[in-house]
């Protein structure tokens, strides 16, 4: 009796099993690359730039500046910005972030600061382009031991050319501590290893390729709003009133339910109007690359005369084409959130406004930060009939109980995901 | 044994003889419930898999009919390329259709259909490859006549829509159905855990079983599946697209039903049997109660009546003793002296038989005793009235020591009581002889004489109370029940054997002690 006691009281007093650490895998496709703070977006390995490497400020939800390493910011003019830095910050090699890592840093982005007595001045070095929008793409670094350090939460603990390691500073309970970034040749293999349990997080997915990830117990389906407009965008050799003409006719909510059925865009979705016909005009050569064939074909039948033909290229050559103006439209996803992107892309020399688009109403909007004007300079004089917004799509370990997307960084949020105990 | 016990006992056998046959009849009954069910499942199972293999293939043939007209219908026209083209926003299914002839660029031509087929296409037939997956869902390239000679209108049909089929089917729970290719390639998976073989293509526990039912080997209806559960199955195949469906759902939850009725009915029983049991257990102590109450009223107005016989009987002798002394005549008072010191003698044997009435026997009191020096001991006891009654009392001793334990004394009462009845019966002259031995594994005390015998019918009731043959007034009757009682007390038994004219035997059995010889309570020191 005494026995079964004995039992019982250690059967209520023992600890609970201790669980392993939530480790997550994120599937890739395509070479990892070099995790550099500077990296493009195109480089894999760069997902992992918000964990490793702060800015000195980033945007909320509703598009409002969020201060990380500023301690303060106030905006003087659309390009130029005093900011005040956070004096606990430190890097991963214990090293305080110092003022002279900040300047460093941000004229590698393309920015010029002048350092003041308590605080930085920092001046956008293109005129036109908004500080806060080119601040929202500069990571704060340091050089140390011939490696580039950050004051994130993760540090990169190693590298091989398919897997990149990165722990917790500081592991947290609760929190994921290790995030390991595994390149699969395709896409294919990445989801394969996903369903398989070799990786537990896979972004950037289809609508139509989520019917994988149904029913599968170990996973969870997340979304987020998605910061990128499909469209068809237009060269600016073509007259104001073609263009127009064209984005109201390409609008359309049947192009729409053409080229991605019904439901799949964010845009609400507006009664047909038959009223929209071309007018007659040239016959437009259609540029297309990437996925977009469908949505190229749908241009077309929506052209209905005007539908030239399509040509279906690689992305470099349609880089090419775009470069000389071979073309009359072409198909994109340029950046339309938060606002302030869409300088980078539509004004007249912004780094990717590489279609030669100007407009100088949309350019003085920018420069007075009035976003609402510079939209409505874009439908003034549009260069792209801007269709559908997708949500993002991942797919997540069904431990982590808040995964969410964005909202500037796909998985910025990452740090603070919380993990069932 | 304790009423309790004896109630307990009776109520289990009662109701496990009631209950237990029942129970089997309905263990047996599961069982074919049980077998029926699985098959029941089976069936269903196989109806699923039909049923989905049918709108699998009707799904491919419409859309091989639907390439059929808009081949026929458009390959003609002028901007043939363009028109067919557009046709895959209508109809997506069809995926990028195209017109091939003899000047296509290879590039461009069906990547899964070999140079044979393409010609073969070009030659106005109707050519199909096998499913594959391209990219992330199962295709097929199909080419169609065109209705002129030397072009083919040719598409890659998009088999996602199968895929879809395939994962919308569920059979109960965690039920899910899986379509494979003519090789056992899994193309399409309902359940989740085994859906990276679909893009993997690795084979799955059942690729060899799939890839056999095309070429007509019947494949099983339970077994282990890919996802290593033990499951039940249906298999249906399509022969012209060489596809076989598996609809499989875990045994546990198929069988969930007859498993829970078999536990529904097991606990009912068990519950009954227990009920019954506690029911049955009270009468029945309530009964014996009764019994015992009835027994025990039989027991004292039987010793009542013997009490009363005797002592009536020796109430009459002290009347007539009395009677003698009131005639004051001194030549009577030896005689008056005698009768009454013999009658003092037989009241105090009637003290003495109630007095071992009373004395209990305690096993934590027992204490070693070796049968051969105890049956001397009995001989010396009763020399005195083997003296009297001119019988010889011999001990046959057993050839080692018997060793038991024991009360000494209440042993010594029951022994002595054999052995003076076994005297009374002997004739003068003849012996009762003390014979010990070791019998089945038991130590006995034999008491043997040449007497007139028991006849038959008396010795069933030998035992019992106030049965004695030898009611002359100096017995109360009560000597071989107190001997049978006190054996029972020790763990063993007594019993007689008897042959009318020829002598008795009673047999005291004891439990055997082992060796004791170490033991510090050799008879010797014995009291």
């Amino acid at each position: 009796m005494r026995f079964l006691l004995l039992i019982a009281l250690f059967g209520c007093t023992a600890p609970p099993p201790l669980r392993e650490p939530v480790v997550l895998r994120i599937a890739l496709w395509g070479p990892l690359g070099e995790l550099a703070p500077t990296a493009s977006e195109s480089v894999v390995a760069s997902i992992a730039q918000p964990w490793v490497y702060e800015k000195l400020l980033t945007v909320d939800a509703s598009g409002n500046l969020k201060p990380v390493l500023a301690a303060h910011v106030e905006r003087i003019s659309n390009q130029q910005m005093r900011i005040e830095l956070r004096r606990d910050a430190a890097f991963s090699d214990g090293a305080p972030v110092t003022e002279s890592d900040v300047v460093r840093s941000l004229e590698s982005a393309g920015l010029s600061v002048v350092p003041g007595e308590r605080a930085l001045m920092i001046e956008s070095r293109r005129p036109g382009l908004p500080i806060d929008a080119l601040l929202l793409e500069a990571h704060i670094f340091r050089e140390s031991q011939g490696k580039t350090v950050g004051s994130g939460p993760f540090a990169v603990t190693s590298q091989s050319e398919s897997e990149l390691r990165l722990n917790r500073r500081a592991p947290r309970p609760g929190r994921v501590n290790e995030v390991r970034l595994i390149a699969y040749k395709t896409p294919r293999d990445a989801f394969a290893h996903t369903l398989k349990g070799d990786a537990n997080l896979i972004f950037d997915i289809e609508p139509r390729s989520l019917e994988f990830f149904r029913d599968v117990p170990s996973l969870q389906v997340f979304h987020g709003a998605g910061r990128s407009t499909d469209a068809i965008i237009f060269n600016p050799a073509l007259s104001r009133a073609d263009r127009r003409q064209l984005a109201e006719a390409l609008s359309s909510p049947q192009l729409r339910e053409l080229a991605y059925g019904a439901g799949e865009c964010a845009e609400p979705g507006a009664a047909p109007r038959n009223d929209v016909s071309l007018t007659s005009g040239p016959v437009l050569r259609i540029l297309s690359w990437g996925t977009f064939e469908r949505l190229a074909l749908a241009a077309r039948r929506i052209l209905a005369r005007r539908g030239g033909e399509i040509v279906h290229v690689t992305p470099q050559e349609a880089l090419s084409r775009i470069a000389s103006g071979a073309f009359d439209v072409v198909m994109g996803r340029p950046l339309r959130w938060p606002p302030s992107s869409m300088a980078l892309v539509w004004r007249t020399g912004g780094p990717y406004n590489i279609f030669g688009y100007s407009n100088p109403t949309f350019d003085d909007a920018v420069d007075r930060a009035d976003w609402a004007a510079a939209e409505a300079a874009l439908a003034d004089d549009p260069p792209a009939a801007f269709l559908c917004t997708h949500d993002q799509l991942a797919v997540v370990d069904a431990r982590i109980m808040n995964p969410k997307l964005g909202p500037y960084d796909t998985l910025e949020t990452l740090p603070e995901w919380e993990v069932a105990r | 044994m304790t009423r309790r016990r004896i109630a307990l006992l009776l109520t289990a056998l009662v109701a496990a003889s009631g209950v237990l046959p029942l129970l089997l009849l309905a263990m047996f009954g599961l069982q074919i419930l049980r077998q029926r069910g699985e098959r029941a499942s089976q069936e269903a199972l196989h109806a699923i898999a039909t049923q989905a293999a049918a709108r699998i293939g009707t799904y491919i043939a419409q859309q091989r009919e639907m390439l059929r007209t808009i081949g026929t219908a458009v390959a003609d026209e002028a901007d043939a390329a363009r028109r067919l083209a557009d046709v895959s926003l209508d109809a997506p299914s069809l995926g990028k259709l195209r017109l091939v002839s003899a000047e296509t660029p290879a590039r461009e031509l069906p990547r899964m259909l070999s140079a044979a087929q393409i010609a073969s296409a070009l030659r106005a037939n109707e050519v199909a490859s096998e499913t594959y997956i391209a990219e992330l869902s199962p295709a097929m390239d199909v080419c169609v006549p065109s209705g002129k000679p030397g072009r083919a209108v040719c598409a890659t049909l998009d088999l996602l829509e199968l895929q879809r089929q395939v994962q919308r089917i569920r059979v109960g729970e965690q039920g899910y159905a899986l379509a494979f290719d003519r090789t056992g390639r899994l193309v399409a998976a309902g359940s989740g855990a085994m859906r990276a073989a679909v893009l993997s293509g690795e084979p799955v526990a059942e690729s060899p079983l799939a890839s056999g039912l095309v070429k007509g080997t019947p494949a099983p209806t339970r077994l282990r599946s890919g996802d290593g559960r033990d499951v039940l199955a249906g298999w249906a195949s399509l022969a012209d697209l060489g596809w076989s469906i598996a609809v499989e759902q875990p045994a546990e939850e198929a069988l969930r039903g007859a498993r829970t009725a078999l536990k529904f009915l097991a606990s009912g029983a068990v519950l009954t049997l227990l009920i019954s049991i506690a029911i049955g257990s009270a009468f029945a102590r309530r009964m014996l109660t009764a019994l015992e109450l009835e027994e025990r009223f039989r027991t004292a107005g039987r010793i009542a009546a013997g009490i009363t016989h005797d002592l009536g009987h020796r109430l009459t002798i002290l009347q007539q003793i009395e009677q003698l002394a009131a005639m004051n005549d001194a030549d009577y008072l030896p005689r008056i002296r005698e009768s009454l010191a013999a009658e003092v003698g037989t009241l105090r044997r009637f003290v003495a038989d109630f007095s071992d009435l009373t004395r209990e026997a305690k096993p934590a009191d027992f204490l070693p005793i070796e049968l051969n020096a105890f049956a001397e001991s009995v001989r010396l006891g009763a020399k005195g009235y083997a003296k009297e009654a001119k019988v010889a009392i011999e001990v046959e001793r057993a050839p080692s020591d018997l060793w038991v334990r024991g009360d000494r004394y209440l042993l010594e009462r029951a022994a002595l009581n054999l052995t003076r009845n076994a005297i009374e019966a002997s004739k003068p002259g003849s012996a009762v002889r003390l014979r010990i031995e070791r019998s089945n594994g038991a130590a006995v005390l034999a008491v043997e004489d040449r007497g007139p015998g028991i006849a038959p019918d008396r010795i069933a009731t030998l035992f019992e109370s106030f049965s004695s043959t030898k009611r002359t007034g100096a017995h109360l009757g009560m000597g071989l029940p107190n001997v049978r009682r006190i054996a029972v007390a020790h763990g063993g038994t007594v019993s007689v054997k008897s042959k009318p004219g020829q002598g008795s035997t009673f047999s005291l059995s004891l439990p055997v002690n082992g060796d004791q010889s170490s033991s510090p309570l050799t008879p010797a020191t014995m009291p």
